[in-house]
């Protein structure tokens, strides 16, 4: 006999008991929800987490300037020769994917946990410590599913998109000066090289959009190439200006003549636009409007699937991290630790090599030859240990400029296609021409360029802050 | 094509049949026109919406709403069902803010049968009602700022909605289908705590209330985004039929719960919200000033309700005589809900006909959307905030 046969089972409403716990107040308190304090004991987790997955960037880095060239000067290939340098050029690739791979991961994780924290919420939390195994497991995934090609699309194109963006990606990697001597392709012309491989991946979003044969995909990919025309120039310009100020277009060249000051003081207006410009270059929100996923569903990646959208994804995220580190190059002093003229933070080997008696008695206690060469390894200038304290500022003036980017993203909206160009085209370019015009006017006058420099990009900061390049103005009831 | 051109000549019609258009018209000195089926899935509905929308470029050439993806009857299966069992349905109707669908029906009954409601229920009820007019807001604000392209604000938004919703589990025993409001007053009496736990959750709110308004009304991006787009005409939108936040954005003062009062509004003290920009920025802050409202509302309405009394009081045969009928609308948060029940001497309405709000505002959406940009065109669907069950029913 069911309850609702029962007629003795049922109770009149009066005598119905209503729960007296306090369920509400007590989920409340479980969540943080009172006190805005979704964590208690995270952040302990989180820093091992970001331990180990930047330990992993940096064995990356290591492997590649170190261990590798180390390991071909064994096999008694010297440095610069021609056999060291095919054998080295065909490893180089592999190793730039594998740290493209890694920082891409990273960076995924770190959106998803920083998103987490703003949003009042976990971010993943099960795989590994602090959920820093999660995106691992999410690349697999892509890689596991079906390569699916849609029937209407224009096959080669199609197939041809998301490597093109890969490759853009993947050639900015190249130039990057990650400390003195780490890097893959010492360029004399890196500045014009990495606009070139920076507007690559343009065209692949562009040329993505249209093969896919899909509306939004179109609008999109559209977007997309609006919005390359509109950004790439004030970007270009601005980094002009740094090649103006440095005098070179080396990107170590531009990074050895920040040692003293960083260029972010003296051309504030390129360091700005920049700043604004690469935003747009990233694709992040407020300028997300070839993917915006509430108006175009996923825009130029639409059709794709499985690891060819893992391309776009990845070359999305490790572009995340590139272009701060381009940042870092151009305008934080690259891999100099922060210094200002009366107190500079010191490198560790530079202790060692001047004060610490134990690494002197050590000195000491070596025969000559052998401190030749595990010495030099180590400390001198080109070693290991000098190199990955270089790196290690590097990585973490990119880390604190992906933070920054991830912090626009968790608080702005949209713009509009028009007001993204509105602001390029009227705001950002005229600035970056001030800026290339006060940067060769602080080259020959220091204090009244970078003087007006930093009157006009405050002045230009308030302005954007106050909506002044967007057509509509609060109106007034 | 040439079927097509000896129809009037309709602005907002598409060439071909509407629901399967075949082929799009060509204008000279124009691009073509692309045909865009934005739904029934898609990310920016809020629902099974389907909008067939013709874009030049990132132009809006037509924008037509087709509706009915959510039909499930609910009128024609009220018909057959006692008065008690037809309160659940009314729930699935705006199932944003579940418990505010309940109240025009049982004020139109209570009418009929001239049943005299406690005072004291009054009060719950409007505290509920002004309650759930906060929660389905904040769906509005999180979802229309995912329409933008913002997501924080969506969790910021649910995470205090959440808190509402438990207050009414805790006193109604539902999240959001609760069932509460019956004929004659409320099913049983509120949770001891609920009181309480409003006013410290008003006290919550009103310390968050600043921070929404910093991340939505008052960012330039937002404003960027939504002043001048969407304008509605004061007129179009009376012809339309347009009611609540969107016609009191038009800058027409029109709130029922002033102009036709119910429940405990009359013994209350509030403004109402009228906004005179006629554009969704208006629409929005004419909602964010509700806030504030619902608020005042709320607190008045917890000192002036009586400490203890009667909730139901003892309910003629829930059985109107033949041939009367009655129309309710009450002021729901997204308009004028209203209920037109006719009775036939028996225990079922032989008719219950509902007149729901987003039903109407979604019909002058291409007097909005068309013409303005693509991007545009979300943001007012958002700013309108429609609910597909209840255009649907």
């Amino acid at each position: 006999m069911s309850i609702y046969e029962n007629k003795e089972a049922r109770l009149p409403l009066e005598r119905v008991q209503v729960p007296t716990d306090n369920h509400y107040r007590m989920r409340m308190k479980h969540h943080g929800l009172l006190n805005a304090n979704p964590r208690k004991s995270g952040l302990l987790n989180a820093i091992i987490g970001y331990a180990l997955l930047f330990g992993a960037a940096h064995g990356v880095l290591i492997l590649a300037f170190q261990v590798i060239p180390w390991l071909l000067i064994t096999l008694k290939l010297e440095r610069n020769t021609f056999w060291f340098n095919v054998v080295y050029g065909i490893l180089s690739p592999v190793l730039a994917f594998l740290f493209i791979a890694v920082v891409a991961l990273i960076n995924i994780l770190m959106l998803r946990k920083y998103l987490g924290k703003v949003q009042n919420r976990y971010g993943p939390l099960h795989n590994g410590p602090s959920g820093s195994l999660q995106t691992v497991y999410d690349a697999l995934k892509l890689v596991s599913k079906e390569d699916y090609t849609p029937k209407m699309v224009e096959e080669t194109i199609f197939t041809l998109a998301p490597v093109l963006v890969f490759v853009s990606a993947f050639l900015l990697m190249a130039v990057i000066p990650f400390a003195p001597g780490w890097v893959f392709a010492n360029v004399e012309a890196g500045a014009i090289f990495i606009i070139a491989a920076g507007t690559l991946g343009g065209y692949g979003v562009l040329l993505a959009g249209w093969s896919m044969n899909n509306k939004y995909g179109l609008m999109g990919g559209l977007r997309a190439a609006a919005q390359l025309v509109s950004y790439e120039v004030p970007l270009s310009i601005s980094l002009l200006s740094v090649c103006v100020y440095a005098g070179s277009m080396n990107l170590s060249k531009i990074v050895e003549a920040q040692q003293s000051l960083w260029f972010a003081i003296p051309l504030f207006i390129p360091f700005v636009v920049y700043l604004v410009a690469g935003l747009a270059e990233l694709k992040m929100t407020p300028f997300d409007l070839p993917e915006a996923e509430s108006e175009l569903v996923a825009g130029f990646n639409t059709e794709y699937g499985g690891m060819r959208f893992g391309f776009f994804f990845v070359a999305e995220f490790a572009e995340l991290y590139l272009l701060p580190a381009l940042l870092a190059v151009f305008f934080l002093g690259g891999w100099f630790p922060p210094s200002i003229p009366t107190f500079n933070i010191p490198l560790l080997t530079e202790w060692a090599g001047g004060s610490s008696t134990l690494l002197l008695m050590l000195k000491a206690n070596i025969s000559e030859g052998e401190a030749s060469s595990w010495w030099n390894t180590l400390f001198q200038p080109g070693g290991l240990l000098v190199g990955i304290q270089y790196s290690f500022w590097f990585l973490l003036k990119g880390a604190a400029g992906v933070y920054f980017y991830m912090w626009i993203r968790a608080t702005l909206p949209r713009f509009r296609d028009d007001q993204l160009m509105e602001l390029c085209w009227k705001g950002l370019i005229p600035l970056s021409l001030i800026g290339l015009l006060l940067a060769a006017v602080s080259k020959l006058l220091p204090a009244v360029g970078i003087g007006i420099s930093i009157l006009v990009g405050s002045a230009f900061i308030f302005l954007i802050a106050r909506g002044a390049f967007f057509p509509s103005k609060q109106v007034k009831a | 094509m040439t079927a097509v051109a000896d129809k009037p000549n309709n602005a907002r019609n598409t060439s071909g049949s509407v629901m399967n258009p075949t082929s799009v018209e060509r204008v000279a000195g124009r691009s073509d026109e692309m045909l865009l089926n934005l739904g029934p899935q898609h990310p920016a509905t809020h629902g099974v919406l389907r909008v067939l929308m013709g874009v030049d470029g990132e132009r809006v050439t037509k924008a037509i709403p087709h509706i009915g993806y959510l039909h499930r009857n609910h009128e024609k299966l009220e018909e057959v069902r006692t008065y008690t069992q037809c309160i659940p349905y009314t729930d699935r109707m705006d199932y944003v803010s579940g418990m505010q669908n309940e109240l025009p029906l049982c004020l139109a009954v209570e009418e009929m049968l001239g049943i005299e409601v406690p005072e004291r229920a009054k009060y719950i009820r409007t505290i509920l009602f002004e309650l759930s007019r906060i929660a389905s807001h904040m769906v509005w604000i999180g979802t229309y700022m995912l329409d933008l392209g913002a997501i924080t604000p969506f969790l910021y938004a649910f995470r205090d909605r959440e808190m509402i919703l438990d207050i009414i589990e805790e006193t109604a025993g539902a999240r959001l289908l609760p069932n509460y409001f019956t004929y004659g007053g409320i099913r049983r009496d509120h949770h001891p705590r609920m009181m309480q736990d409003i006013l410290e959750f008003l006290t919550w709110f009103e310390k968050k209330l600043p921070e929404y308004e910093a991340l939505t009304i008052d960012a330039p991006v937002f404003q960027a985004r939504t002043v001048g787009v969407g304008v509605l005409d004061p007129q179009v939108a009376l012809n339309h039929g347009v009611t609540g936040p969107n016609l009191r954005g038009s800058g027409i003062n029109w709130d029922l719960r002033k102009d036709d009062p119910y429940d405990a509004y009359p013994h209350l003290d509030f403004e109402v919200c009228v906004e005179y920009g006629c554009d969704a920025y208006s629409r929005s802050r004419a909602r964010f000033r509700e806030f504030r409202e619902s608020i005042k509302l709320i607190r008045q309405a917890i000192a002036q309700c009586p400490k203890a009394g009667a909730v139901l009081p003892k309910l003629p045969r829930l059985k109107p005589v033949a041939g009367m009928e009655r129309y309710r609308a009450v002021e729901i948060s997204r308009g004028q809900l209203g209920v037109h029940i006719v009775a036939d001497g028996s225990e079922k309405p032989w008719r219950s006909k509902h007149r729901s709000p987003s039903f109407c505002t979604l019909q002058a959406l291409a007097d909005m959307a068309v013409g303005s940009k693509f991007s545009d065109a979300i943001a007012i669907l958002g700013s309108i905030d429609i609910v597909l069950g209840e255009i649907d029913r």
